[in-house]
């Protein structure tokens, strides 16, 4: 046998029983967020993931919504990630291979519907005719047609576009639309410009459409490193601590993360509502492993939802919603 | 004339397509049906078919597939249309003329890199989230490609036809229409295909913004739900539009200039 070849049987030799030695531990962890306010911000910018996690190549990707944290979460790009309701109903419908593990955030007034004042808008039915926008597929897309629903009105007499963010922001100030459901920091350029609050996400959760963003993992991560998944709540939780502990130093992680000014900033926190870690195990919201909590009944009727419009090919099974929802890691740092 | 136009084709090449064809089906109807691929990116082509049945008789959030393919090809044949108009003229001139070159190249190679979607929030700004900024997309996707080929085969006229004519005492515009035309037409006819090819390319991000109905809009809505059924049935159908508007080009071009029918039939490969 030559040299070399006894060098590379060697070289992989070793780094197989390196790879063996530290499989409790890997070796990245790819965290995914969404571009919106809420503690994850406070968790990267204090770099709390790797406090817990000494030793190990934290990375966060930024991720401008739902559809693209879907793809991300298909192509296998991240470990951890989040998703508003409807892309959650979306992904466990169709059998993408994630765990809901935690409350990212309530969604309050930081996501709402405005409309422009000078168009004389009074109620839902004066929408007739006018051109209003939402990103489809989010949780804003979700409410406005529910809401139109709820009073009985056709979103066919009116022209709903599929518009992102900060796209209805330009289309606003050019004065191509009347009214859009979307979120900040692009709603409070145009509640500067003649616009004002008409609905919010907040308002819609009081009549029974709460829409929020869950923290899921991956499964595969999951199985692998379940010590790692206990390891990251436990991060994300301090974070949330520290959010509802000292909303002044928070309100200057969120200017700073987001290039905001710290008014914008205080405005849209106030907008979102943070969950402490010990009540997300609350009927409310994730339920206990015994016993489904609100999520799962969100998650059913939001699936239910989506296969009526025809954007999902089967209806959404309580059973697939509750297997989604996996309480038992929140369960053991909590008690 | 039609059935000349398609009789001169190689009927042993055409097999060799065919063949290829049918190999990529069963390699399709293979993995998927044994389970290689996963069913969520990669739909048997079952499902694609149920896909455009379902599509093509119920529609797709408020349009039929009729209409998805209709409103994109209108788009698509406008925009096309107008880059026409404004590129051969304009690609002519450039070639007729090196002052008319001069003013105009800069603007045409400075823009020509430029990424879609980066010209596109500009356009958006000017001019709305309606129709006149999809087409525009459309229209300056479509425009270099025309402008250059019609420059190069302007510039690649014989100089003794166009000494000879004018000796013969021809006007600018004979000039132009009796040899800068019929010397350039096979040039100009191969950079419109390639340009009605650019136009294809920038046709999903034309109806990203504020769409409700059209083919590319219709394979980017349903990719946010995962519908990949839809996605792939969509692209097939965008491609086989874009096969039938090339062979309608090409059917043109061999019933307008017949002087290139008799190339061809010496030509071997």
């Amino acid at each position: 046998m030559n040299k070399q070849l006894k060098a590379v049987i060697t070289g992989l030799c070793l780094s197989l029983m390196s790879s063996v030695a530290i499989a409790d531990k890997p070796e990245t962890v790819t965290v995914g967020f969404l571009n919106l306010v809420n503690a994850q911000l406070v968790t990267k910018s204090l770099g709390l993931v790797q406090k817990e996690m000494p030793g190990v190549e934290i990375k966060y990707i930024k991720v401008g919504g739902g559809g693209d944290m879907l793809r991300a979460i298909a192509g296998k790009q991240v470990d951890f990630g989040g998703l508003g309701n409807p892309p959650a109903a979306i992904g466990v419908t169709r059998g993408l291979p994630i765990q809901g593990i935690m409350v990212l955030n309530m969604l309050d007034y930081v996501e709402a519907l405005a409309v422009r004042t000078s168009a004389g808008i009074k109620n839902l039915r004066d929408l007739k005719g006018k051109t209003i926008a939402a990103p489809f597929g989010s949780t804003t897309h979700y409410l406005l047609l529910n809401a139109l629903a709820d009073e009985g009105i056709d979103p066919a007499s009116m022209k709903i576009v599929d518009l992102r963010p900060n796209d209805i922001a330009l289309a606003w100030s050019r004065g191509d639309i009347d009214a859009a459901w979307f979120w900040e920091p692009a709603l409070g350029r145009v509640l500067k410009d003649d616009g004002h609050l008409f609905n919010t996400s907040g308002l819609m959760a009081a009549r029974g459409y709460p829409t929020w963003d869950v923290g899921v993992v991956m499964n595969e991560f999951a199985e692998k490193y379940p010590d790692y998944v206990t390891k990251f709540l436990k991060a994300e939780c301090a974070g949330i601590d520290f959010w509802l502990n000292n909303p002044a130093e928070t309100a200057k992680i969120i200017a700073k993360e987001l290039e905001l000014s710290l008014d914008d900033a205080t405005r849209m926190m106030k907008g979102t509502e943070m969950v402490p870690c010990d009540k997300q195990l609350t009927q409310q919201y994730m339920g206990t492993t015994e016993d489904n909590g609100g999520f799962v009944d969100t998650l059913v009727s939001t699936g239910n939802f989506l296969y009526e419009q025809k954007r999902l090919p089967a209806a959404a099974s309580e059973k697939k919603m509750s297997d989604f929802i996996h309480p038992e890691y929140l369960e053991s740092i909590i008690k | 004339m039609v059935t000349h136009w398609l009789k001169r084709g190689n009927n042993q090449r055409f097999a060799i397509s065919c063949g290829s064809v049918l190999a990529m089906l069963g390699a399709w109807v293979f993995v998927t049906e044994t389970g290689l691929a996963n069913p969520l990116f990669l739909p048997g082509p079952k499902a694609i078919y149920l896909a455009f049945i379902d599509v093509l008789f119920d529609g797709y959030q408020g349009s039929t597939l009729i209409e998805h393919v209709g409103t994109s090809l209108y788009r698509i044949l406008l925009a096309f249309l107008l880059a026409c108009l404004v590129g051969i003229p304009l690609g002519i001139s450039m070639g007729m003329s090196k002052t008319a070159h001069a003013i105009f190249n800069p603007f045409i190679e400075f823009y020509r890199p430029l990424p879609p979607l980066g010209l596109y929030t500009l356009l958006v700004m000017w001019l709305g989230i309606g129709e006149s900024s999809k087409l525009a997309l459309l229209f300056l996707a479509g425009l270099p490609g025309i402008i250059i080929a019609t420059v190069q085969a302007v510039k690649d006229i014989n100089p003794t036809f166009v000494l000879a004519t004018k000796s013969l005492g021809a006007s600018r515009m004979e000039l132009i229409r009796e040899v800068y035309l019929p010397g350039a037409g096979p040039t100009i006819l191969t950079g419109m295909r390639i340009s009605l090819g650019f136009v294809y390319t920038v046709l999903v991000a034309a109806e990203i913004v504020a769409a409700t109905a059209g083919i590319g809009w219709m394979i980017w809505d349903a990719a946010k739900f995962l519908l990949s059924d839809i996605v792939i049935m969509g692209l097939i159908i965008l491609g086989l539009t874009g096969i039938a508007l090339d062979a309608v080009m090409r059917f043109i071009g061999y019933a307008l200039m017949p002087w290139t029918r008799a190339t061809r039939q010496f030509s071997k490969d």
